[in-house]
Order: structure tokens, then C-alpha cells, then sequence
């Protein structure tokens, strides 16, 4: 295993894709030293801003002790191997991921995930905006994988998803999944406005209550419960909302009848 | 005396071409077309505060120094930087911006232009989903259905009305001057009446819903022949006034109120009675004058892009409009503020492939708003140095931004001592774009046109082109010297 | 100035006839000259490799409104493609509509030289001349899109073809424009209006006239002004099953325009226009038939419009055709009216082997060049970035020179494509002379661009040298080893400066943009009431509409001496 310490507090964003198992892979600590980062607009090696130590540990790969939400494009990439960040991580974090685990025990910036397509991220803190969600004018959103947050996201997390899921223990900020089209979050606090817009398929989950509802939905029915992956089943009853009509979408929206009290008179009286 | 005539006006995205200017002994005296914005401008530019001398700061006091003396400073701030922001851009012609990206190239730095804190989530929204638009006379000759969303163009874009849509007389439409006069007369008619009513402000009897309803319910006149007007705003503008129908929107649910459109024009139902506080009956009634008009438009303002949803809210009325092209003509338009706010996105794009937000640091150029926007930059304290052209952002941007630029070296360019400039360390004094300066700038279509230099300016007082190349040049100079150096042990 | 002399390449010179023979260019102030001072002059040592007049093409989108709308609405595409600053080369982003200063050093690194931007909205000309500036190391020339221009509508509908040409000469002054573009024409102005003509017979809504009427119009006022290209033609009904039947009626239409032996009409992009059936589930190539039409005719040049496996984007000025491609995909889509002149519309296309369409049309794209026997008639481009990127030319040659190339990529298709391409049966294979043909010699010869294209005396010292050595390889067996030398010039050669070297760029130039003063007999009268009209068609002053000579950094103007 290796271990990183940032030798200080960085100011400047630093560029640092080569923090990847699958580049450490097969390299001496005096290598991995010596990789390319960008601080700013210099051109540093690894070695000239991290503290990098060799453990005989097999995993996790990759081990980061201290705050590096300066540092973007951590795994981003990566295919193989573990890295565990303790503190903040910075933005497109796992970006592209197509396999592997990162553990992230602080908050996580901005695109963290952002169109990966297989692996785990676990999030220990909370998620910044679009998480998951692909780079400006692609809609090439996440394919698959899994990504857990233990507290809430920002905005525009989830757009363009295409599969996969997203299970957020917090809340969840405005436009969550937007565009998506296949694929689940599942959100066990609250969900902000514009949930779901423009979706055409896959699921959305919000087993707290919503600030409000696209008027772009329609009600299906009421169902005692549904069905997160394999392993997991989130209790209801749930008022099963489709759309989004202005796609003229597919979606599913499960909106918790009993946190919900207010969208009763509105919609009840469809079904 | 000299009259010079078919200038350009450097003030809105308007960009008046028709102005007429009587200059006598290098003074401006009379100015013919133009509207008051204009005619102030032209006519009170000198008495602003104007910098007559480069200023750089020593002991925390701006002293005077030589144009040289300045230059050096603001290049060794540039070179020295780990990342730079030049921001602004906005108020000044392509040539400087052309300039202006060479210079963020050479320091690695971040470049940004002023459509980051007004239509840049426009661009972010036609990233997006595209954008079904034309030149300002396509819609002057063909467009009989006129939307202003968000915006309020009897103020901010006082000639929008007469050259451009409603009042002007184009091949295939006519003027709607005259039934639009007889309306505004009726309004102020309508308003003195309320004032000689009422006994005190305050007492003034509040509408209730139901009456707000019966005033919005869309009049016949939408499905009328001819030009037609609806403006779509959270109060009443005096371009609503004046409009056929004024849909007035419950604040920050403009995107809610697209979006449901958009489910009507395919037909579907809302389950819903109202959105946004519009009945849904009524969204009805809109929709059929939207897909029964020849050739509809939407222009869209800052209501739109800076209200919740920003970007989002464009990419919806983009996709209204898209899908309302599969029924009758219709296009958008953003209405843009700063006269050459397009030009700064167009060169930035045609040089580096993106329109704002641009960040050299890492040797090419990069973007993604959130990221490498200036104002996200500012906030997060990454930055070490900030050039600032053509714009005030001490006047507009968030405190936080702001405590973090003073903290670092702050180079300031522009004609007169703005709110910036006040704070800035090295001050150096500009030309008047479109006044003293000329050059090409772009209209809210995105059509260039030339800025005509009417009147010389003070002496000594350079142009921003001119200052810009010269703090390059200075630039390349100070980091060959740099690089001698690293090479030579 | 340098003195430089190439010793000892294969020179391939269709235009002067020389077939790979080993000899010396000479260059002398930018001009290649009879002879240098051997002793002074820097020798490049070319033997072992080809050496041809640089590149021309004759329609590349690299500059204006549209290409610029496109550049600013695909971050997606350019952030898979960064180039990075040099001390040489200034930075920027590549793939499908590369900003500015990529644009010219990739020509430039495959050893073209002259490029036109072949759509220009002429109330934009400025923002296309300002885009020109900044596309280094080519020569360049930009034509305005006067097919649905409402002068030419007018004057045509009223049968006036002397008041068409005096407005077309000081349009082309005006825009600082080469040639004459029609897109979709009649079809632009319907746009207007949401609808699109659908055969060169119906008329224009609003404007008693026919397609037939303006290209025809167009063509007679073309010869009247003497313009040193033909009318440039983009078919109406491009891009849709069954349109061959269009391109074939207005081929014959063209026959009609008196002529003086030159070509009448170029027609850009034909793959695009060469489609039988009548839907995309039975598309079918109609190369035959076009390539027999061609074949027996002189009067018609055209070029491939090759369609190139990749992500790109496409942008026109047939606004409704991308309306059309935007129901297809529904992808983002971009229309852009311009004022009583033109449209234009932008989509993203991903072209993909396995589907059946898009296999088809690049079959349909080499079928022609490969059909059309004589060289001259055929340019190579990819109608860059409609088809694809123009930094894809050296698969498109390999393509061309190689049939063992075509089978290869032709294996990997849709099977429906395989079934119904040609190709098969197709066993030409370009000569090194006739690949010089279809991507400089011919192109030049077409747009009349008399110092380009060859390397005779007084030609421009345009030169590309590649690492091909005829004698020792057959580049049909060897075309990856041809493809890689095409793509990275061994010595690029602009204006006698040697820009390329080993496929990086080692000079900055500019290079020049060229435009036409057209004189006619009586000049255009500018007065009050053209001004009047100017004020009521357009929302811009007759006085700010010029493209005025600052607008063009380094400009080589081409006088011409119309008949009218």
C-alpha cells in the first residue's frame, strides 16, 4: 500500500489523475514520486507535494491522510485496486471509473463519479453538485456501479444516468437524476425541487419528503414498497408517480405517502 | 464641426447602428437616434471619473507613475502568478479581447468574460440542447408572435421594440406601433385615476386571487392576425403593459411553467390545476396561440438565467422551443446586457473552443463552469493574482469573491476609477470603446459590427489593445529572463 | 528571403504533367523560380521522397458564425482533443471543429496549403474574415451564400440578369468574398417561414421563382462576371432517399448555361445528394447513375463529401435539412436565419459502421470518386466537419489508392451496407498522380487559382514533401505506411518557409486571404434609394455592412474584368 500526505494545505488546484492504483501498479515509491502533477499552472512531480510512504498492507492500493479537496481527477479511470481518502476529496473524483473501490471519509466535490461506468465509491460525508452526472453538453451519464453517500448531494446529481445506482442516506439538492433514463437513486431523507425532470425511465426513490413535484408528472398508483438492488428493499407506501410528461418520459418518481401529506389532496383523487 | 453619422452605440447588446454624433473641438455636443441611455453616455462620458494617469499602489496609497512603471508591475504580477483570473472583457472590442486571450494563454491563467454572472447559463443551456435562433431582422420581416420572458426590454433595451420586433415595419409584418400607443395611453390614463382614487398608498385595496385570475384569463387578441405581444415576467414591467398578455409567474417557477407547456403542445395532461400560478386553463389558451402563430419568438433575460434553475431554465425554453418547431416556426434569442458580451464569448470560442470561463493552467485550454468560472475560482480562494478589464466586478460580485481578490495582487484596466479600481494595486487608465476607440463588437445575434472612434482621446490614455500587448510583451520578457536563469546552473 | 531547393524527390505535378519523375524545385521571395544559387540556398535532400504542390480543398467549414455556434455548443467534443501551447504554436482544442490556430497547423501537417471556407452568411463576413486572420500557415478564400439572397430573387424573378450581376460583383467586393455559394437554393428562403422546396420546379413562397430559375440565373451571372470558379452548388434535397433524381435534373438544367468550355457548376459534397430509394430502411446508392451522367458531361466538377467513421458535427446552411436531421436524432440542435440572405442549422452526428446508413453513404462517397473516370471532375473532402474531420483526409487517400484499404473497412460494416455497396466490384486504385489530382492539381484548376495546385515557374512556393518512395513501395499494398506519411509531412512548405517539418510545425506565417474585385462595366449605383432598401431589409446601416480592407490582415486581392 502507499500512503500520501499532503505536505501542506494547497491554495492552487492541483491536477493529479496518476493517483490511480492501476498507475501505481508495479512502481517503486522513487517512481511514483516522480510522476507529473499540475499545481496551478507549474508542472510539479508527486513526490514535491505529497509525502509518499510504502506500508507492506496489500489493500487498500492507495491511502490519502489529509484534506485534499483541492486535488482533481483521483482515480479517475481507474479500473482495478482500493484507494481510501481520509478528509475532503476534490472535484472528479473516480471520474470514468470503470472498476475498483474508493472510500472517501470527509465530503466529496463536485463530479465525483461523473460518468463511471462500474465500482463502488463510498461517500462518508456529503457529495457536492452532479455527482455521477456527465461533462458539459454530453449526456453520456453513469452506466453502472454503485455509489453510496452517507450525507446529502447538491444539484444536478444523477443527470443523464443510464444505469446503476445512487443510494444518498441524506438529502438530495434540486434537479436529482435529471434526463436520466435507466438505472436507480434512491434517496432516504428529502428530495428538492425539479426531482426527476426530463427523465424517461429508471426510478427515483425519495423515502423522506419532497419540496415539491414536477406539475409534469402524473399519478400511477400506490405501492406498499420497492425494490432498491438485489440486496435492498425500501418500505413504503409509496405514491408512484410517471414522466416526465414534457419527454413524454417513462420515469418512475416512489414519493413516501407518509411524508408526504400534501400531494394526497392533489393527486388521490386520479386513482 | 464634424457629423458623423451610422455609429454604433457601445452601450446594450442592441447595438443601435444608426446613431448620429455632431462632435465640435473634440467634444461631443449632439447626439440624434439614439435612446437616453445612449444619448447619456455619449454626452456625460467625460464628466465621469475618469483616470488620467497609471496608478500603482505603494504604502497602500494609489500614487501616480509612468505608463512603463505600470506595464512592468502588471506583468510581474501575471508571470509571477500560479494562477491568475483575467476577468471582464465585456466593455471593450474584439481586438483587445483577441489580445486578452493570447496573454491568459501566456500566464496559464484563468480567462473569463461577464457572461459568468449574466448569460452564460444561456450558453451553458445551448450546450446543452443547441439553440433554434436567427439574426434580429428575420424576426423584424416574419415574426407575429413575440415573447418577452424574463426581461423588461423598455428599460434595459430601450430600442429592442422599435428596431428589432412589435414596432417595426418588416416585409411580411407590419408595425404595431399604433394600437400599442393607444394602449399605453389607456395604462397612464388607467394609473392616474388609481392615484386620484386612492386616499393614501398604502390603503390601496389589495387584489384578491380571484380577481388576479380574471385579469390574467388571455384575451382574444392572441389568436388575432398580425403581431402579437406576451410578456412573461414575476412583475409588472412596462413592457407588460403594453403586451397582449402578461403572464405574470410566481418567482423561481419559470422552469415548472415551461416545462408543463412543453407536456401541452404534446398533448398530454397536467394533473395539476395551475402552475406556477397560471391556470392550467389558461396555459391552454397560450399554447394555442403559440402553435397557431406563422413565426413565434422568445426573448429571454436575466430573469430567466439568474433565477433558480439558471441554466436549467434556458435549456427548458430551448426545448419548448424545439418542440414547437414541430408545429409552426419559432426561435429564442437571449437579450444580452454589456454591448460586446457576445464578442468576448466569440473570440474566446473561435481561438480556444469555449466561450467563458477558460482555464490556460495546465498549458491548453479547459472549461467547465463551476470549475473554472471566476467567481467559483474567487469564492474557493484559489486564485493568487486578478486582471480586470473592461467591467467592475467590485460593484457586482459577491463580498466573499471580493475579500479574496484584494488579498492578492488586483490589475485594473479601464477608463474610469470604478468600484475595482478603487481596490486595485496597479491601475492603469483606458480609451473609451466605441467613443474614442474603434474596432468591431458583436450584437446580441451574434452579427459584428464596426465601433467608430468619434472624438481622440485624452493624451497619454491608450487604448486596451494597445496596454494589453504591452504588458505581453513585458510578460514574455520577464519569463525568457526567468527561464535563463532556472537553465543556467 | 531564403533561397531553398528540394533535390531529388518523385515529383507528382499534374497540372505541368509530371508523373514522378526525379528532379529539383527551386524557390526563390515565395515563388518557384527556374533556379537558386546552389551554394546559397538551403537544400532539403528529397530523395527517397514525393513531392507535390501543397494541398488545396476546395470546401472546408473552418471559419464564421456557424463553425464558431458549433464550436461553442460541443464541449464534449473538444475536451477529448486539447492541444497544448508551444513556443511556437499557440494553444487550443481539436476534433470536429478545431478552434482556430489547430485548424491550420493540422492542414499545415498534412502538407496542404490553401483552403476555402466555402459558406459565409454575408451580413457575418466580418466575423468569418476576423476568424480567417486566426487560422495560420494557409492561404484562404471564403465564399458568400447568395442563393436566397432577396436582391438575387428579385432581380432573377424579374428576369433582370445584368442588375443581378452588378449586385453580385459588389457583393463579393463587399464580403471580401471568391465565389459564388448556393445551398438548398429557394429552399433557404421557405425556411423563413418553417417549409423547405421539394424538386428545382416549385416555387418559392412568396417569390415567384424556382430552384431551376436561381441556379440557372446564377450560373449565366457567374460567366457573365468572368469569376475564376464556377457557381459552387448544394443540391436541394441533400440528404434525403431518392434525391438523386434532384442532383440528376439539376445537372441536365446546367446543361442549358452557354459556356466557355470551364465547368458550369461545382457541386459540393455530391454523396450527400446521391442517394436512390425512397427511405432510409431501402436506401441505395445511386453512384452509377450520377458517375454515367458525369461521365458523359463537362460540365460539372464535384467533391466527395466522404463520410469518415467518427463523432462530428454537422453545420450547413440548409437549414431545413438539419431541421430534418434534428427529427431524426434528437439531438441539440442549432438553427441560425440570417436576414434577408441565408440559414443555417448545426448538428452533432456520430457516424458509425454499423448502421446501415451511414455504411451506405461511405460507400456511396469512394463508389463516385472511383466511378467518375476522369481525376479532374473529383475532389477529395469530407465537406469537413460534415462528413467528418478534415484532419481524416490521409484514410480517405488510402482509401482511394488502395482497395485492399476499402475491403478492409468495408469488412467491418453493416452487413446491409456490404450487400449494397459497389465497392466490391470497383478495382481502381488512384495513382500517386491522380491522388495529386483529386486533392491539389484539380481543386486548384476548378476554383481557377492560377498559382496553386502545381510547381511550374511563378507558381506559389506551396510545397509538400511526404516520406513515399514510389519505387520502393506500392502504397496500394502499403497504404498504412502511406496514410501515415500523408498525415505527417515530411516538410511543408507555405510562401518559400519551410512550417512543417517531420509533422510538427516549426514556423509561424500567416498566409493570405483571397478575394475578388469583380469590375464590371457600369458599377453599382449606391444611391438613396438602395440605401432606402438596405434600411428596410436589413437592421444594419449600408455604411457598417462592408467588410472594409482592415478586416483582412494579409489580403491578396484578384482582379477580374466581368463581361457585363
Amino acid at each position: 500500500m502507499i500512503v500520501l500526505t499532503p505536505l501542506k494545505k494547497f491554495q492552487f488546484p492541483i491536477h493529479a489523475e496518476c493517483i490511480n492504483p492501476d498507475v501505481f501498479q508495479g512502481k517503486s515509491v522513487e517512481e511514483i514520486a516522480s510522476l507529473q502533477v499540475w499545481e496551478g499552472n507549474r508542472q510539479k512531480k508527486l513526490g514535491d507535494i505529497f509525502k509518499i510512504e510504502a506500508t507492506t498492507h496489500e489493500t487498500p492500493n492507495i491511502t490519502i491522510n489529509g484534506d485534499v479537496s483541492e486535488v482533481r481527477r483521483i482515480g479517475q479511470g481507474m479500473k482495478n485496486g482500493e484507494i481510501v481518502i481520509n478528509g475532503d476529496a476534490g472535484m472528479h473524483t473516480g471520474e470514468k471509473m470503470a472498476g475498483g473501490k474508493i472510500t472517501i471519509n470527509g465530503n466529496a466535490g463536485g463530479w465525483t463519479g461523473s460518468s463511471m461506468k462500474k465500482g463502488l465509491i463510498e461517500i462518508h460525508g456529503n457529495a457536492s453538485d452532479y455527482l455521477a452526472s456527465p461533462y458539459r453538453g454530453s449526456t453520456e451519464g453513469m452506466r453502472g456501479g454503485k455509489i453510496v453517500v452517507d450525507g446529502n448531494v447538491g444539484s444536478d446529481s444523477g443527470s443523464h444516468l443510464r444505469g446503476g445506482l445512487i443510494k444518498i442516506k441524506g438529502s438530495a439538492g434540486p434537479f436529482l437524476g435529471f434526463h436520466m433514463s435507466d438505472g436507480t437513486i434512491h434517496v432516504e431523507k428529502n428530495a428538492a425541487s425539479r426531482l426527476g425532470a426530463n427523465m424517461t425511465g429508471g426510478k427515483i426513490v425519495v423515502s423522506g419528503s419532497v419540496d415539491e413535484l414536477m406539475p409534469t408528472f402524473t399519478i400511477d398508483s400506490i405501492k406498499p414498497k420497492v425494490k432498491i438492488d438485489d440486496t435492498e428493499t425500501a418500505q413504503g407506501p409509496f405514491y408512484v408517480f410517471l414522466g416526465d410528461l414534457a419527454e413524454k418520459g417513462n420515469g418512475k418518481l416512489f414519493i413516501s405517502k407518509a411524508n408526504n401529506a400534501q400531494l394526497g389532496p392533489i393527486y388521490e383523487k386520479y386513482l | 464641426m464634424s457629423v458623423i453619422n451610422a455609429v454604433t452605440c457601445p452601450i446594450c447588446g442592441c447595438l443601435c447602428d444608426d446613431i448620429e454624433v455632431t462632435v465640435v473641438n473634440n467634444e461631443v455636443v449632439k447626439v440624434k437616434n439614439g435612446c437616453a441611455v445612449c444619448e447619456a453616455k455619449y454626452m456625460g462620458y467625460k464628466s465621469e471619473h475618469r483616470i488620467r494617469q497609471p496608478l500603482v499602489r505603494k504604502e497602500g496609497k494609489l500614487v501616480p507613475v509612468s505608463m512603463d512603471e505600470a506595464i512592468h508591475k502588471a506583468a510581474e504580477i501575471l508571470a509571477n502568478a500560479n494562477y491568475p483570473v483575467l476577468y471582464g472583457w465585456s466593455s471593450t472590442n474584439c481586438e483587445a479581447q483577441r489580445v486578452g486571450v493570447e496573454l491568459a494563454e501566456e500566464v496559464g491563467g484563468v480567462l473569463d468574460n461577464t457572461a459568468v454572472v449574466c448569460h452564460g447559463p444561456s450558453l451553458m443551456g445551448t450546450q446543452e440542447v443547441g439553440i433554434p435562433t436567427s439574426t434580429l431582422g428575420q424576426i423584424r420581416h416574419r415574426a407575429d408572435l413575440i415573447i418577452y420572458w424574463g426581461c423588461d426590454p423598455w428599460s434595459a433595451h430601450p430600442r429592442h421594440l422599435e428596431r428589432y420586433t412589435t414596432f417595426t415595419e418588416g416585409r411580411f409584418e407590419d408595425s404595431e406601433w399604433k394600437s400599442y400607443i393607444n394602449k399605453v395611453k389607456a395604462v397612464a390614463g388607467k394609473k392616474k385615476l388609481l392615484s386620484a382614487q386612492r386616499v393614501e398608498p398604502h390603503k390601496k385595496p389589495h387584489e384578491t386571487v380571484a380577481e388576479s385570475l380574471i385579469f390574467n384569463k388571455p384575451p382574444e387578441t392572441l389568436q388575432k392576425e398580425g403581431r402579437k405581444l406576451i410578456v412573461v415576467d414575476v412583475r409588472k414591467s412596462m413592457t407588460a403593459e403594453m403586451a397582449d398578455y402578461f403572464i405574470q409567474v410566481q418567482p423561481g417557477k419559470d422552469y415548472e411553467l415551461m416545462q408543463a407547456i412543453r407536456a401541452l403542445i404534446k398533448d398530454e395532461e397536467l394533473d395539476v390545476e395551475q402552475v406556477a400560478g397560471v391556470p392550467v386553463d389558461y396555459l391552454r389558451e397560450v399554447v394555442d396561440a403559440l402553435i397557431s402563430c406563422k413565426f413565434g419568438v422568445i426573448f429571454f433575460g436575466m430573469g430567466l438565467t439568474q433565477s433558480a434553475g439558471k441554466f436549467r431554465n434556458i435549456e427548458v425554453a430551448i426545448s419548448l422551443i424545439r418542440d414547437l418547431n414541430s408545429r409552426t416556426k419559432f426561435l429564442i434569442m437571449p437579450m444580452r446586457g454589456h454591448f460586446n458580451v457576445s464578442g468576448a464569448n466569440i473570440v474566446s470560442a473561435w481561438q480556444t473552443g469555449y466561450a467563458f470561463g477558460v482555464d490556460f493552467s495546465l498549458g491548453y485550454p479547459r472549461y467547465n463552469p463551476g470549475e473554472t468560472t471566476s467567481m467559483d475560482v474567487l469564492l474557493r480562494g484559489e486564485s493568487d493574482a486578478t486582471l480586470v478589464i473592461a467591467a467592475d466586478p467590485g460593484a457586482t460580485f459577491p463580498k466573499k469573491a471580493i475579500q479574496h481578490m484584494v488579498k492578492h495582487p488586483l490589475i485594473v484596466i479601464d477608463p474610469h476609477l470604478n468600484a475595482t479600481a478603487m481596490l486595485g494595486d496597479v491601475v492603469i487608465p483606458s480609451a473609451f470603446v466605441g467613443i474614442e476607440v474603434s474596432g468591431t463588437a458583436y450584437r446580441m445575434d451574434n452579427v459584428p459590427l464596426p465601433l467608430k472612434k468619434v472624438v481622440e482621446p485624452p493624451e497619454g490614455i491608450l487604448t486596451d489593445e494597445e496596454i494589453l500587448k504591452k504588458i505581453l510583451e513585458e510578460v514574455r520578457i520577464i519569463k525568457s529572463k526567468r527561464d535563463e536563469k532556472t537553465e543556467a546552473p | 528571403m531564403t533561397e531553398i531547393l528540394i533535390k531529388n524527390g518523385f515529383v507528382f505535378d499534374p497540372l505541368n504533367k509530371i508523373n514522378g519523375e526525379k528532379m529539383d524545385i527551386a524557390i526563390k521571395n515565395g515563388k518557384i523560380v527556374e533556379s537558386v544559387n546552389e551554394q546559397k540556398a538551403k537544400k532539403i535532400d528529397a530523395a527517397g521522397l514525393t513531392v507535390m504542390p501543397g494541398g488545396v480543398d476546395i470546401h472546408t467549414h473552418i471559419a464564421g458564425g456557424e463553425v464558431n455556434t458549433g464550436r461553442m455548443i460541443r464541449p464534449e467534443d473538444h475536451v477529448k482533443d486539447v492541444v497544448s501551447k508551444t513556443s511556437i504554436t499557440r494553444s487550443g482544442t481539436g476534433y470536429s471543429i478545431p478552434s482556430t490556430f489547430v485548424t491550420g497547423y493540422r492542414y499545415a501537417k498534412m502538407g496542404y496549403t490553401t483552403v476555402m471556407n466555402p459558406s459565409m452568411a454575408p451580413l457575418g463576413a466580418k466575423h468569418t474574415h476576423e476568424e480567417l486572420n486566426d487560422i495560420p500557415l494557409l492561404d484562404k478564400a471564403t465564399f458568400p451564400l447568395l442563393g436566397d439572397w432577396w436582391f438575387v430573387l428579385e432581380h432573377l424573378q424579374r428576369g433582370d440578369l445584368e442588375g443581378c450581376a452588378r449586385h453580385v460583383a459588389w457583393m463579393l467586393e463587399t464580403t471580401k468574398g471568391y465565389a459564388i455559394k448556393i445551398v438548398n437554393p429557394g429552399g433557404l428562403e421557405s425556411w423563413g417561414f418553417g417549409r423547405n422546396v421539394h424538386s428545382i420546379d416549385d416555387t418559392v413562397p412568396n417569390f415567384d421563382i424556382t430552384p431551376r430559375d436561381i441556379m440557372c440565373g446564377l450560373a449565366k451571372v457567374n460567366k457573365m462576371l468572368n469569376l475564376p470558379h464556377s457557381i459552387h452548388l448544394h443540391t436541394n434535397n441533400l440528404g434525403i432517399p431518392g434525391n438523386y433524381v434532384t442532383t440528376l435534373e439539376t445537372m441536365k438544367a446546367l446543361e442549358n448555361v452557354p459556356t466557355d468550355g470551364r465547368p458550369t457548376c461545382h457541386i459540393t459534397h455530391l454523396q450527400f445528394s446521391s442517394f436512390a430509394g425512397d427511405n432510409w430502411g431501402n436506401m441505395k446508392s445511386a453512384a452509377e447513375e450520377i458517375s454515367k451522367y458525369i461521365n458523359n458531361h463537362n460540365h460539372i466538377t464535384f467533391d466527395m463529401g466522404q463520410i469518415v467513421f467518427t463523432d462530428t458535427t454537422t453545420m450547413t446552411a440548409d437549414g431545413p435539412f438539419e431541421f430534418t436531421l434534428y427529427q431524426l436524432s434528437g439531438h441539440k440542435w442549432v438553427n441560425t436565419d440570417v436576414e434577408t440572405e441565408t440559414s443555417g442549422g448545426i448538428i452533432p452526428m456520430h457516424y458509425k459502421r454499423t448502421s446501415a446508413v451511414n455504411a451506405l453513404q461511405w460507400s456511396i462517397g469512394l463508389e463516385l470518386a472511383l466511378l467518375v473516370e476522369d481525376p479532374w471532375k473529383v475532389f477529395m473532402t469530407t465537406d469537413h466537419p460534415n462528413a467528418g474531420p478534415f484532419f481524416a483526409y490521409p484514410k480517405i487517400m488510402a482509401w482511394l489508392i488502395s482497395k485492399k484499404a476499402r475491403m478492409a473497412t468495408l469488412a467491418k460494416c453493416h452487413k446491409k451496407a456490404q450487400k449494397r455497396s459497389l465497392l466490391p466490384s470497383v478495382k481502381r486504385e488512384l495513382s500517386l498522380y491522380e491522388l495529386a489530382i483529386v486533392t491539389r492539381a484539380g481543386q486548384a484548376k476548378a476554383l481557377g487559382l492560377k498559382n496553386k495546385g502545381h510547381l511550374g515557374v511563378g507558381a506559389d512556393a506551396d510545397i509538400a514533401i511526404y516520406d513515399i518512395n514510389p519505387e520502393k513501395i506500392d502504397v496500394a499494398k502499403k497504404y498504412k505506411t502511406a496514410r501515415k506519411a500523408f498525415g505527417n509531412a515530411a516538410y511543408t512548405i507555405k510562401d518559400g518557409k519551410i512550417v512543417v517539418k517531420d509533422g510538427e510545425v516549426v514556423q509561424h506565417t500567416d498566409g493570405k486571404t483571397m478575394w475578388l474585385d469583380v469590375k464590371t462595366a457600369e458599377q453599382l449605383k449606391v444611391d438613396e434609394e438602395m440605401k432606402l432598401k438596405f434600411k428596410k431589409y436589413w437592421t444594419v446601416e449600408y455604411e457598417n455592412y462592408p467588410v472594409y480592407d482592415h478586416y483582412v490582415k494579409v489580403p491578396e486581392i484578384i482582379s477580374v474584368k466581368a463581361s457585363v
